[in-house]
């Protein structure tokens, strides 16, 4: 099957990486290509900048170009869009300011390549992609940027395709273990809307940033516990236990905002030594923050971490070359992945094998036509 | 002033008279001072495309190594036309004109939050923006008038700085990062982006970050609002916050 045969529900659909050069622009351009061919009409926008010549940080590298075919709905800077050289329709200025312009949406007159830079803030993401479905766009592909998962929100995004890849690591055990645990991360189990903890989590999610404060409770009645403003920020080690011993009965925090890793830490320690155990739950994946453990480390811990809204992952894809650095094997990584992640379908979007599975034209190469 | 008009889509170096190409260039080859050093330098300025290389100065750097100071011309032009208005072309304020403009636009004190974040150590980027002290006599944020600072030092984790920043109602946070090619750095900056989404906060806040390789493309890529790297004084710090609030703010919003 195709990508993007597989992700074609998807309206909106986002592209994430767990790293720079794990391969997102590769499949943008491979999404966009086949969905061209298809005759599908599309609206692509960027949470960074696609179709650069050249990577920001590192300069030897050289990014796959971006080619849009005629009709295609862009989000983009005004000057990008200029300099693109592409006849175009504006359809609207959005308003969005970013460093490199203003974002305008625009309707392609004709074909070629094109720097996309979208709206960076995830709410204008949204919006940018709803607008782009208004004017007419069948599909929007939003690009993710570096490691920065927001699009993937469910407010923001109702599918994703995650891209990861040799550069995470040169071990090829390590690069399966990172991707496994940013799988489990994005696939946490999801609170019941109808239990009291969802009830109020939706409550939660939905009041104005200044209001939600995270809140302790007790699944079998008793008064909910507000946390002070910024607790779960910022608390030190110490308060966190001395809030737990303070509320014996509490099962269920419900947290506001973002869930750092130290505090997750804290509440570990004092689950485990109490013997209890605890549920936390978040608005969605994006709202936690792990880097050095998965989330059933967690678990065996006491510490149980659910989800409001689920991410729908469809598709991870591979890019078994560290630019620069190093090359693992495509088959046996993608081998490993398929072992260590259950039913998720695996691509490497350059590899032979899935070239030659298109009907359609190959994805586009860096550089596009040389 | 040239004698004729620019052409803006084929820019090319000048010296004595417009579009000349004369590129003066120096650097050092690890080779000892001779004659044969010479004509390695001129052989080499060949190879990089300029046209007509000239030796006008080299001397011995060191044993083994010599230093050359070279003229060349350039032929290969870039269209400017096709890249004014990137980013942000700023005509930066004095200090008083920033002091005047936030009076009018403004009408309150702009809460600014500083750190080095993560592992970095380096704190010097943070010190000069908004210290008192400041930088190459420009002093920073802090001696304005229109600026609340909190330098929260080095090696902040993101979570505390996020926090501090809802805590003080900040209008802006800056960071400074030394950027690598290693991941981490980067994923360090995106971390504390992800955070303020997580917060509900990253609509309401101006973020800037600033170290020796930011620049506003790669800003962008990070999901802020403005990147800034070496020769930036606080005063173009302090032009640029107080524009984009501006134009976030309606007056008297």
């Amino acid at each position: 099957m195709l990508l993007s045969e597989l992700t074609a529900s998807s309206r909106r659909l986002a592209l994430v990486g767990l790293a720079k050069n794990t391969g997102k622009t590769v499949a943008l351009t491979t999404l966009i290509a086949e969905l061209a061919a298809s005759g599908r009409r599309v609206g692509v926008t960027s949470v960074g900048r696609d179709g650069e010549e050249r990577d920001a940080i590192d300069s030897r590298i050289e990014k796959p170009l971006v080619r849009l075919a005629a009709g295609t709905i862009v989000a983009t800077t005004d000057e990008l869009l200029r300099a693109s050289a592409i006849a175009s329709e504006l359809l609207e200025r959005t308003g969005v300011r970013t460093p490199l312009g203003e974002v305008v949406i625009a309707r392609l007159r004709g074909g070629g390549t094109i720097e996309v830079a979208g709206p960076s803030v995830a709410a204008e993401v949204g919006e940018v992609g709803e607008a782009m479905l208004a004017h007419g766009a069948e599909q929007v592909l939003i690009d993710g940027a570096v490691d920065r998962r927001a699009a993937a929100s469910p407010a923001v995004s109702d599918g994703l395709v995650m891209a990861t890849g040799a550069v995470l690591s040169d071990d090829i055990e390590e690069v399966v273990a990172l991707t496994r645990d940013a799988v489990a991360l994005l696939r946490l189990p999801t609170v019941s809307a109808q239990a009291p903890a969802g009830i109020r989590m939706r409550e939660l999610a939905g009041s104005p940033g200044d209001e939600r404060r995270s809140v302790l409770f007790d699944i079998d009645g008793g008064e909910p516990v507000e946390l002070p403003p910024r607790f779960v920020l910022s608390a030190p080690p110490g308060e966190v236990s001395s809030l737990l011993a303070a509320n014996p009965s509490a099962t269920t925090l419900l947290v506001a905002g973002a869930l750092p890793e130290a505090f997750l830490r804290d509440l570990a320690l004092s689950t485990r030594r109490s013997g209890r155990e605890l549920t936390v739950v978040v608005a969605d994946p994006t709202h936690v923050f792990l880097s050095e453990r998965a989330p059933s480390h967690y678990l065996r811990q006491g510490v149980r971490i659910e989800t409001l809204d689920a991410i729908d992952l469809l598709a991870l894809t591979v890019n078994p070359v560290a630019p620069q650095s190093h090359a693992l094997d495509s088959a046996r990584l993608r081998g490993l992945l398929e072992g260590a992640i259950p039913s998720l379908e695996i691509f490497d979007l350059m590899d032979p094998g899935y070239r030659d599975s298109q009907r359609g034209p190959g994805p586009v190469r860096a550089p596009a036509d040389g | 002033m040239p004698p004729r008009e620019v052409d803006l889509s084929a820019v090319r170096p000048y010296a004595d008279r417009l579009d000349d190409g004369l590129v003066q260039m120096s650097f050092t080859l690890p080779v000892p001072y001779s004659l044969a050093a010479r004509r390695a330098a001129l052989e080499l300025a060949g190879r990089m495309g300029f046209e007509e290389p000239e030796v006008v100065h080299y001397e011995e750097l060191t044993p083994g190594y010599t230093y050359f100071v070279m003229y060349g011309r350039c032929a290969a032009t870039v269209d400017f036309g096709a890249m004014q208005g990137e980013g942000f072309d700023i005509e930066y304020l004095t200090e008083e004109e920033i002091e005047r403009f936030a009076a009018e636009h403004i009408g309150r004190k702009i809460v600014v939050v500083g750190a080095s974040t993560g592992s970095d150590t380096h704190s010097v980027g943070i010190d000069a923006m908004l210290n008192l002290k400041g930088y190459h006599g420009h002093h920073g944020l802090e001696g304005y008038r229109a600026f609340t600072t909190y330098n929260l030092g080095s090696q902040v984790p993101n979570s505390m700085l996020v926090a501090k920043a809802i805590e003080v109602k900040a209008d802006v946070i800056l960071v400074s990062q030394t950027v690598t090619q290693q991941n981490l750095h980067v994923q360090n900056l995106t971390e504390l982006v992800e955070i303020l989404e997580a917060e509900g906060r990253r609509r309401e806040i101006i973020l800037a970050c600033g170290g020796p390789r930011v620049t506003n493309e790669l800003a962008k890529e990070l999901g802020y609002d403005a990147g800034f790297s070496k020769g930036t004084y606080p005063h173009h710090l302090a032009t640029f916050i107080v524009r984009e609030l501006a134009a976030r703010v309606p007056v008297g919003g």
